[in-house]
């Protein structure tokens, strides 16, 4: 089993998300994030305010698939999250040793 | 095995036999009232049969000794799987350890039996003491019932002790009641709507039913719900049927889930839902669950508001009102206008009566009504119960009486812009009074939205949503205090905040009808209100367009919002500042109504960028944005509308003036204007002056030329007057239309109607050169300056790229009289012409922008390095 974490541009959620639905990756966590990598934020000003943004608005998606799917999700996420320019976000993988259902017990990828 | 055994274990049987029959009765069809009916009728059976027993193993239990039924079981409601309350009453003439053994015998044997007792054994004097740690047994012990044993210590329990105890300690005992209510409300999130409600202990829920009893009981009146009342059957039938459908629905989750489990879960939702319980002829052949649950909330709803008003006249203590927060009403009202406050709540006067004939009822007078409803929204009081009860048997007369139009507009104004106006609708839709303004509303009551996410039904998500704006107003704790605060200064800069409630009442009603695009069929319903409210176009067209394009902010949020296409796209569609603000407001409010926890900081701060970038985009275009010479847009025609025979002309006027410039004016001003233009033979200035006590209003039509602001904001500076907005356009053929919205400083306006024609005259001597501007502001009375609350520090900002052929120039600084005039003066030195202007004020913030060209080109480095130094100087000055 394998986690997968992705950061990836809000606007480019439902996209992904649809992506992963598609070849079986049915459940996945969702978290709203702030970050930022080499894409530096940048100022607005209203009324005489500076309004900087530091931290771009970001979605931090987790799930974790079974080692067959792994490749089928990380081209899911970035074909769906890719624009080609800066921001566009990063994947991290890892590996997992054990799930556990909380109803029921069961273990391993049957618990995914 | 001894006889006892023996016997038991029969009457065992039987009363599981019973028990059976219960259940397929149920299932063939019988109502709750039935159901609970008979399974009390079964334990008193079983009860009896077990105690007969005892007594004739052990004649001494004959008397001294009785056993009486208490809470449900008391009641006579026993749902299949709930708990049985016996208690075991002795006076003293028996002693405790003597009936024991019988006592021990007879739970063991229920217990065996499937019933879950919960028993306890008393002397008659222990029932007459109050423990305030154990409030609940005195609770317990207001429903009572003889099942056997010996009469005559019931009939003292019935008729001494019990009415000795309530009397004694019916203050306690309401404020226990209360208290514990407030505390399970709270539990539940002070909400009677949840995707799995808990049909016993959550507002609305059967628990409710029984705080009603109580109060009313320990009020010395009948109780509603006891099988054999019927207080008042037509007032209270709708509250029997809720309760009559809540004790349905808790039989058919007990046999559903064989236990005393109360969570009316999703599936037992889907399984009620197809079987259309509690729906008698009402349910549509494939009724779903949604359709269901607006069933179930509906009823809750009755009840929920049944408690709220039973706790609310509980008589209350001193501390406990100031708690409440209520207190004395100040007496300024008009003596007589139908109806008075009491301790916070509504009262209606009696009816007039006129030689023993009721000649006029308070109740039925929808001015009356609606100022009673004004109250309430402005001041969180409630509606009292004999109040409720009478407005609700005159509606139809009510009805009958109800005139639409500006008058009603002016009412539900009041009411929805007042602090507390969610609660107020509420109880309008309750009582039906919203529907009968607005029956547009009905197709969303109680509509519920079937998905994890939604928590709400429609019309509860509407009123949310206006409590929401309404909560903006004060001061907020949590982690979107922050973002409360910035967009509650967006909502104290509406001009028209009722607009903004208004279609917030509106924006869900299409989803009362199922044609997939809810937001078109909202518009639509809203438009039949408005026409019927007579708002003026430009009222309505901000209404329609809100309603409309209510998902748009949201749509946008999706996108990202950091792309200048995306807040290009966005901007087109809302067009103009003021609807930007609106939907900005109208969108954080409505996310948050979906879910309490739906709006995150995180998207409270997305939706304020979106706003600002939008904001930005739309004052830095208006340069760029024109009317051409052959526009063909929805705009020329329907200022060409106004003006038959014109439209050329209309046309040349508009040519050239920038889109915001039609987009902020109604068609009726854009006619004004141009009427204005064509009367320059008479005299090149042309002033239109509005009076108003808040906020006045001063337009000029007149060929450009230099100075021309300057001297108007001079001449306004002169007579005191306060700027709070303005702008000033132009069109391609050199004429300007500038106006000024200004507040009265010295009040000079207000205290002398005489001087409206002096100012106005001042003003145009002015602007025709007669009068210097100099000599009319040498003679200016200077008010003292006042210290300002917040110190703005002047800021000075260029932007090159926002126009193609002007210099944007924005100034911030501490909003003082004149300080207009002194800017614009100085532009007019630096030789800067103004091509178009757009004054606002944030609060002691004054925010200006220009879009200047001079020798018409965009204005180099060095001039906007000098221009800069000059305007600083001039605001120093000015503020001195």
């Amino acid at each position: 089993m394998q986690k997968i974490e992705a950061v990836i541009q809000p606007s480019k959620l439902d996209a992904v998300k649809d992506a992963l639905v598609e070849i079986g990756a049915e459940g996945m966590t969702i978290t709203e994030a702030r970050g930022h990598g080499r894409q530096k934020g940048h100022t607005e000003f209203y009324r005489g305010r500076e309004y900087s943004v530091d931290l771009l608005p970001k979605v931090k998606l987790e799930l974790v698939v079974k080692d067959e799917l792994l490749d089928k999700a990380i081209t899911a996420i970035t074909t769906a999250a890719r624009t080609g320019t800066i921001g566009d976000g990063k994947i991290f993988i890892s590996k997992i040793d054990d799930a556990i259902r909380i109803r029921n017990d069961e273990r391993g990828e049957f618990a995914l | 095995m001894s006889t006892i055994e023996m016997t038991g274990s029969g009457l065992r049987e039987k009363y599981q036999q019973r028990m059976l029959e219960i259940r397929r009765a149920f299932d063939a069809g019988a109502s709750g009232v039935a159901t609970i009916a008979a399974r009390s009728r079964a334990l008193d059976e079983f009860v009896t049969a077990l105690w007969t027993e005892e007594v004739r193993r052990d004649r001494r239990l004959a008397t001294g000794i009785t056993l009486v039924a208490v809470g449900g079981y008391g009641r006579a409601q026993l749902f299949p799987y709930s708990d049985v309350d016996l208690l075991f009453l002795l006076d003293g003439r028996l002693a405790e350890k003597d009936a024991k053994d019988a006592i021990r015998r007879v739970n063991q044997e229920m217990w065996d039996s499937g019933i879950r007792i919960s028993p306890s054994t008393r002397r008659l004097a222990e029932c007459e003491r109050f423990d305030e740690e154990n409030a609940e047994f005195a609770v317990a012990l207001m429903d009572h019932r003889l099942i056997t044993g010996d009469a005559t210590i019931y009939r003292r329990l019935a008729g001494q002790v019990v009415p000795k105890l309530l009397q004694r300690e019916q203050k306690p005992l309401m404020a226990r009641l209360t208290e514990l209510t407030r505390v399970r409300h709270a539990k539940y999130g002070d909400t009677l709507f949840h995707l799995e409600p808990n049909i016993k202990d959550c507002p609305g829920g059967l628990r409710d039913i029984h705080v009603c009893d109580w109060m009313t009981m320990l009020r010395g009146s009948q109780p509603d719900t006891r099988p054999g009342t019927n207080r008042n059957a037509a007032e209270d039938s709708d509250f029997r049927q809720a309760v009559e459908f809540l004790w349905l629905v808790r039989c058919f989750l007990h046999f559903r889930h064989e236990r005393d489990d109360n969570s009316l879960d999703w599936q037992a939702q889907d399984v009620a839902a197809a079987a259309g319980i509690g729906m008698a002829g009402d349910a549509p052949p494939h009724a779903d669950a949604a359709y269901w649950m607006r069933f179930y909330f509906r009823h809750a709803r009755r009840i929920e508001r049944r408690v709220t008003q039973i706790l609310g006249e509980a008589p209350l203590d001193k501390p406990r009102l100031k708690l409440l927060g209520i207190r004395r009403e100040r007496r300024i009202e008009p003596p007589w206008r139908g109806f008075r406050l009491e301790r916070g709540r509504v009262m209606l006067d009696s009816p007039a009566v006129n030689e023993g004939v009721p000649s006029y009822d308070p109740a039925q007078d929808p001015d009356t009504v609606l100022d009673i409803f004004e109250t309430m929204a402005r001041m969180g009081c409630t509606l009292g119960e004999e109040a409720e009860r009478r407005l609700l048997h005159a509606l139809p007369i009510l009805s009958a009486h109800l005139e639409e139009g500006p008058a009603l507009w002016q009412h539900l104004q009041r009411i929805l812009t007042g602090p507390h106006a969610g609660d107020t609708l509420r109880t309008m839709h309750v009582l039906g009074v919203l529907e009968l303004l607005i029956p547009e509303f009905h197709g969303i009551d109680a509509l519920v939205i079937r998905d994890a996410y939604h928590r709400y039904t429609v019309d509860e998500h509407t009123f949310v949503l206006i409590d929401t704006l309404h909560q903006l107003e004060h001061v907020q704790t949590g982690p979107l205090s922050e973002w409360a605060a910035q967009f509650a200064r967006l909502l104290r800069e509406l001009p028209h905040p009722g607009l903004l409630y208004l279609s917030a009442l509106m924006h869900d009603t299409g989803k009362g009808r199922s044609t997939g695009d809810h937001a078109q069929e909202s518009m639509r319903m809203a438009q039949g209100v408005l026409q019927r409210l007579e708002l003026d176009s430009y009222e309505s067209d901000l209404v329609t367009s809100l309603v409309e394009n209510h998902l748009e902010m949201s749509a946008a949020l999706r996108r990202d919002i950091f792309d200048r296409q995306t807040v290009r796209a966005f901007a087109e569609k809302v067009q103009t500042p003021e609807a930007l603000r609106m939907l900005t407001l109208f969108t954080y409010a409505d996310i948050n109504a979906v879910h309490p926890d739906a709006l995150t900081p995180w998207k409270a701060e997305n939706l304020w960028r979106l706003y600002i970038a939008t904001s930005n985009y739309l004052d830095r275009n208006v340069d760029e944005d024109r009317v051409g010479a052959q526009e063909e847009s929805e705009l020329v025609h329907r200022v060409a509308a106004q003006l038959p025979g014109q439209r050329s002309q209309v046309a040349e006027y508009l040519d050239g003036f920038p889109e915001r410039y039609v987009l902020t004016r109604t068609p009726e001003q854009i006619r004004a204007n141009f009427q204005m233009a064509n009367r320059f033979a008479e005299s090149v200035v042309q002033l239109d002056f509005r009076y108003a006590p808040a906020v006045s209003e001063l337009t000029l039509v007149t060929p450009d030329r230099p100075l021309l602001f300057a001297n108007m904001t001079g001449a306004l500076a002169a007579w005191g007057m306060n700027i709070v907005t303005a702008d000033a356009f132009s069109n391609r053929h050199g004429i300007v239309v500038d106006s000024f919205r200004f507040t009265d400083s010295f009040r000079t306006l207000e205290m002398n109607a005489s001087e409206h024609e002096a100012f106005v005259k001042s003003v145009h001597d002015v602007m025709t050169g007669s009068l210097p501007v100099e000599k009319l502001l040498s003679g200016r009375r200077r008010g003292r300056r006042k210290i300002p609350k917040v110190v703005v520090e002047s800021r000075v900002e260029f932007d090159d790229a926002a126009s193609t052929h002007s210099t944007l120039l924005e100034v911030v600084a501490q909003d003082t009289t004149g300080l207009l005039h002194a800017l614009s003066l100085t532009l007019a030195r630096q030789g800067c012409n103004i091509e178009v202007a757009l004054v606002d004020t944030e609060g002691e913030m004054a925010i200006d922008v220009f879009y200047l060209t001079r020798n018409g080109a965009k204005l180099d480095q060095q001039e906007e390095r000098t221009l800069r130094a000059a305007l600083l100087q001039a605001i120093e000055e000015n503020a001195r």
